[in-house]
């Protein structure tokens, strides 16, 4: 099983559409994926017209049900999904009370290992406990920039953040996204950026209008739109991705 | 509790407009189709997919997908797009599936059986955000054969399937339907179509599993073993000579030796100088097949042979593997010319006729009219005896011949058993197979391995004068050794293992199985 964090400390970016999209690739692929919404917001949950509520999600948490009990299929085969909760927005605190809090996530989703391929998970924006546990659990980590200077910079600090909390083994995957060729900064920024970050996924997200009707049709782009710019966009950024993995 | 998809099979009388109108009485619905797909249910030769609980079909619609589906529960467990046919899993992409299919297959290739041409339509029930939470799918299927033209209409069907997470819904709308009185379908659509072009799952099987009649004089039973196993040798004269997989000639080879074992041991029933030209002829198609067969072996072996060298020579070893295809292209070419040739076919079919011809009365044999309970009691004792003496004395010193020699008699005394087992308590019977199998697996790794590596010499001489790099004899060099090593464990095993096997409580339950002869 794969586990693959989609994260950046910074909201806005794509990251959404970016776990909706590869998870549903992965799933066409034939691999049994889950795509586990663990933003309090429920933008993937949306795309997915899954309700945004999880029974007993305390007790989820508690590790006193299994996830398996609370996964929904989607509407596309081999695809599932741990909907959102807005409790998550305590999470934190919930796993501050719990024995080595670091690894949670980990604990729960071990058991799944045999019932998934992959396992994507759309993370909430900022560092938190939340995000320590994601970093501990995943095996890659997905990171969209906005080819902009502040983008860049919250890189940065992931970077910094990962290297004092000596979390190691982690392949980080930036790639970037939402990029506007029509702009002399983004141009300028993803001539310069590889140099120092090998690292880079080759693969790019437009600045697309597809995208933003993810939110309209309520599907992933390929499922309404497979021709287009940014679905293409998406299946080069899975295939990179797989590459990485391996 | 996972829930599993549910199949009904479709009234002449309720079309598609018949059931939407009582879906949408309560239920939000939604259509896509109609689709038009054509399913290939593959299966390797000895229904191999069948036998591990799965139905294995390539979906030609839009995309090609190739997906396995339980048989028990109907439920498709994984799916994969894949361009190409399947054939061994191999080539089969790396995946979920190739994981199943693997140890499933092993050296057997899957072929095709029988294509369904299915239209369906689908109703998915909704919620109020339009979020599919079952589905329901109407199919028209028709068979028809991987070659000729037989086709035809099969029964239309409905399925219902549900969704994780949605379990109540799915509860609902087999409630909703239970008005209909619809009548389930006891088999599969794959069934069903293999019932359209005349076959049955599992109507090949290698394993012997007669059901014989003890009280049947041995002459009768004797000939319908040895007819079952022509048919099985038959059987696997296609595939032989198309080399479809390995397992056609292996399984031809083994119906071939059992047919000697039993002309020879199932003693005093017919007039030996009525055998002896079919005991000749079957001799004939042990040579002949012996060649191919070597070669098959060490083909399969040959991936192990290089994974077992140090990582640094492994591709040392490539020109002995160009060497063994191209050996086996000739010794195939070879193979089929005498299967194709007089001799072959006259040899079966004389046997055949032979076996088929009213039954003389067989009194001038000893054992003829003797109940086949009792002819097989003292065959069977008799062997296990003469087993029993002369593996108990062979000790450290013992020349290999004997081990050899008592690897025959192990064999014929289990082909005997494995002949007769249906007169006999079935797990009794089958617990002292397996144990005298373990002293055959024994007996048959001490010889393989010496074979083995005295025809890796013998080629290695061979690929010499050939002009082979002097890099891919040392490799071969380094195997002979290894194989030499792994059959002096096989000889320093055996002392301890036959004297499990020739324990007291297995003594004893020989004894309670076959009597005292």
């Amino acid at each position: 099983m794969h586990i693959i964090g989609v994260y950046n400390i910074k909201g806005g970016v794509g990251k959404t559409a970016t776990a909706v999209n590869l998870s549903y690739l992965a799933a066409r692929q034939g691999y049994r994926t889950l795509i586990w919404d663990l933003d309090p917001q429920a933008a993937a949950t949306f795309y997915f017209r899954i309700q945004p509520k999880v029974k007993k999600s305390k007790k989820l948490l508690a590790g006193k049900i299994d996830l398996d009990d609370v996964v929904k299929a989607t509407d596309f085969d081999n695809l599932d999904m741990l909907p959102a909760d807005f409790s998550y927005r305590n999470m934190d605190l919930r796993l501050e009370d719990a024995k080595k809090p670091t690894k949670q996530l980990l604990k729960l989703l071990r058991p799944l290992s045999r019932a998934y391929d992959y396992v994507f998970l759309d993370c909430p924006p900022s560092i938190s406990l939340v995000s320590e546990n994601i970093f501990r659990a995943a095996e890659g980590l997905l990171l969209p920039l906005i080819p902009t200077t502040l983008s860049l910079r919250t890189y940065q600090q992931l970077l910094d953040f990962l290297q004092g909390h000596r979390i190691t083994g982690l392949e980080l995957m930036p790639f970037f996204s939402m990029v506007d060729r029509r702009k002399r900064m983004h141009l300028d920024i993803m001539q310069n950026f590889p140099d120092a970050h090998g690292e880079l996924l080759k693969a790019q997200i437009p600045y697309a209008s597809d995208v933003e009707k993810m939110g309209i049709h309520r599907m992933p782009v390929q499922a309404f739109s497979p021709n287009c710019f940014a679905a293409s966009a998406y299946q080069a950024l899975w295939m990179d991705v797989q590459g990485r993995l391996g | 509790m996972a829930q599993h998809p549910v199949t009904y099979i479709l009234p002449d009388e309720l079309e598609l407009e018949g059931l939407k109108k009582i879906l949408s009485e309560s239920n939000r619905l939604s259509e896509d189709g109609p689709v038009k797909v054509r399913q290939t249910y593959f299966d390797s030769y000895d229904w191999r997919v069948w036998q591990a609980d799965g139905e294995l079909f390539q979906e030609q619609g839009e995309d090609k997908r190739l997906c396995w589906v339980e048989r028990r529960t109907h439920r498709q467990l994984t799916c994969q797009s894949s361009d190409s046919a399947p054939g061994f899993a191999e080539t089969v992409p790396q995946g979920q599936l190739k994981e199943r299919l693997a140890p499933v297959l092993e050296m057997r290739v899957l072929l095709p059986l029988v294509h369904v041409n299915q239209q369906r339509n689908s109703l998915r029930i909704l919620d109020f955000e339009e979020k599919t939470v079952a589905r329901v799918v109407l199919q028209k299927n028709q068979f028809s054969a991987v070659k000729g033209k037989n086709r035809g209409d099969l029964e239309g069907r409905i399925l219902l399937l549900p969704l994780k997470g949605y379990e109540s819904e799915f509860e609902k709308l087999k409630r909703q339907l239970a008005s209909l009185k619809l009548r389930q379908s006891e088999k599969s659509l794959y069934e069903d179509a293999l019932q359209g072009i005349g076959r049955k799952p599992g109507d090949y099987s290698s394993k012997l599993n007669f059901r014989l009649d003890p009280d049947a004089p041995a002459h009768v039973t004797a000939r319908q073993i040895m007819l079952s196993l022509l048919d099985t040798l038959e059987a696997n004269i296609e595939g032989t000579r198309a080399n479809l997989d390995s397992e056609f000639l292996h399984d031809l080879r083994v119906a071939t030796r059992r047919t000697r074992s039993a002309m020879s041991q199932i003693k005093g029933v017919f007039d030996p100088r009525q055998l002896e030209p079919f005991k000749q002829g079957f001799g004939w198609i042990g040579q002949i097949t012996g060649e191919t067969r070597d070669l098959d072996v060490y083909l399969l072996n040959y991936a192990d042979y290089r994974a077992s060298l140090p990582r640094a020579i492994q591709d040392d070893l490539e020109p002995f593997h160009s060497f063994l295809l191209e050996h086996h292209k000739t010794a195939q070419a070879e193979l089929v010319k005498k299967i194709n040739s007089p001799h072959f076919r006259k040899t079966l079919k004389s046997w055949r006729s032979w076996l088929e011809a009213p039954a003389a009365s067989g009194d001038q044999t000893p054992n003829a009219m003797q109940p086949t309970a009792r002819l097989a009691d003292r065959r069977i004792s008799k062997l296990y005896k003469r087993v029993l003496k002369d593996g108990s004395n062979i000790g450290a010193d013992t020349p290999a011949e004997l081990l050899h020699e008592l690897r025959k008699d192990c064999k014929k005394l289990r082909y005997m058993m494995e002949f007769f087992q249906s007169l006999y308590p079935k797990p009794a019977i089958r617990r002292l197979i397996k144990a005298l199998k373990v002293i055959l697996d024994n007996l048959g790794e001490f010889q393989d391995l010496e074979v083995q590596a005295k025809s890796l010499e013998d080629f290695g001489a061979q690929m010499l004068r050939e002009g082979a790099p002097a890099s891919a004899l040392m490799a071969m060099g380094i195997l002979v050794g290894q194989l030499l090593q792994r059959q002096q464990q096989a000889r320093a095993e055996f002392v301890e293992l036959f004297s499990a096997f020739s324990s007291e409580s297995n003594q004893q339950a020989f004894k309670q199985l076959f009597g005292a002869a």
